[in-house]
């Protein structure tokens, strides 16, 4: 799947998207181990990242599947 | 309802007036400009530069203008917002409301703004200090 990163998390990584593989849809704290293996940096932000599944966010419920993207929204602060 | 959603990299221009499908229809057509401050959390700034996921940013702006046209009974909306590096005095974002009467056009506009606060995936990254 791929992942991307937006604002303050894309600054502090120094990269706007990473490709992660998955063996079988996976849930949103097992999806997090994964990219802390990945981007240990992400830490600080866990808390504060809402994950974003296809351009929508993900409830608690959803599962990442490869093919999926998925957006890493820290909080918003847009106008 | 007519929808017009703009990201925009450069200096966002002189808005057209409203669209034509709502000649007759609106009786009111409230514009709102947001403009960088000189300073930012007490420190005196030159621009700010903005980040934002269009695809979703779209999406969720579009969902709010229906829910806000449902509610308010709109006929036109029009909201863009700049990325990049906006410099102090220039506008990040513009978003106009047309509506049958003005309070469902001011009330629709007040919305939308705190909407975009809420969920809309657009951020403030840092600030460019003076």
């Amino acid at each position: 799947m791929k992942i991307l990163y937006f604002a303050h998390v894309a600054q502090a990584l120094g990269r706007r998207e990473d490709v992660l593989e998955v063996p079988a849809p996976v849930s949103a704290d097992a999806l997090w181990e994964q990219l802390l293996a990945l981007r240990p940096a992400l830490a600080p932000y866990r808390a504060t990242i809402h994950l974003a599944r296809n351009n929508e966010y993900a409830g608690a419920a959803d599962r990442f599947a490869n093919g999926d993207e998925v957006a890493l929204i820290p909080p918003v602060s847009g106008g | 309802m007519w929808t017009e959603i703009l990201f925009l990299a450069t200096p966002l221009p002189a808005p057209p007036p409203p669209p034509d499908s709502v000649f007759g229809l609106a009786g009111a057509w409230a514009e709102f400009h947001g403009c960088v401050r000189a300073s930012e959390h007490g420190k005196k700034i030159s621009a700010l530069n903005y980040d934002i996921h269009e695809v979703m940013a779209r999406k969720v702006l579009t969902a709010h203008l229906d829910a806000l046209a449902k509610k308010h009974g709109l006929v036109a909306a029009r909201f863009w917002h700049r990325f990049g590096t906006v410099p102090v005095g220039e506008a990040a974002v513009y978003a106009a409301i047309a509506a049958p009467h003005r309070r469902e056009a001011f009330a629709a506009l007040a919305e939308l703004m705190d909407r975009l606060k809420t969920d809309v995936p657009i951020w403030k990254v840092e600030a460019v200090p003076a």
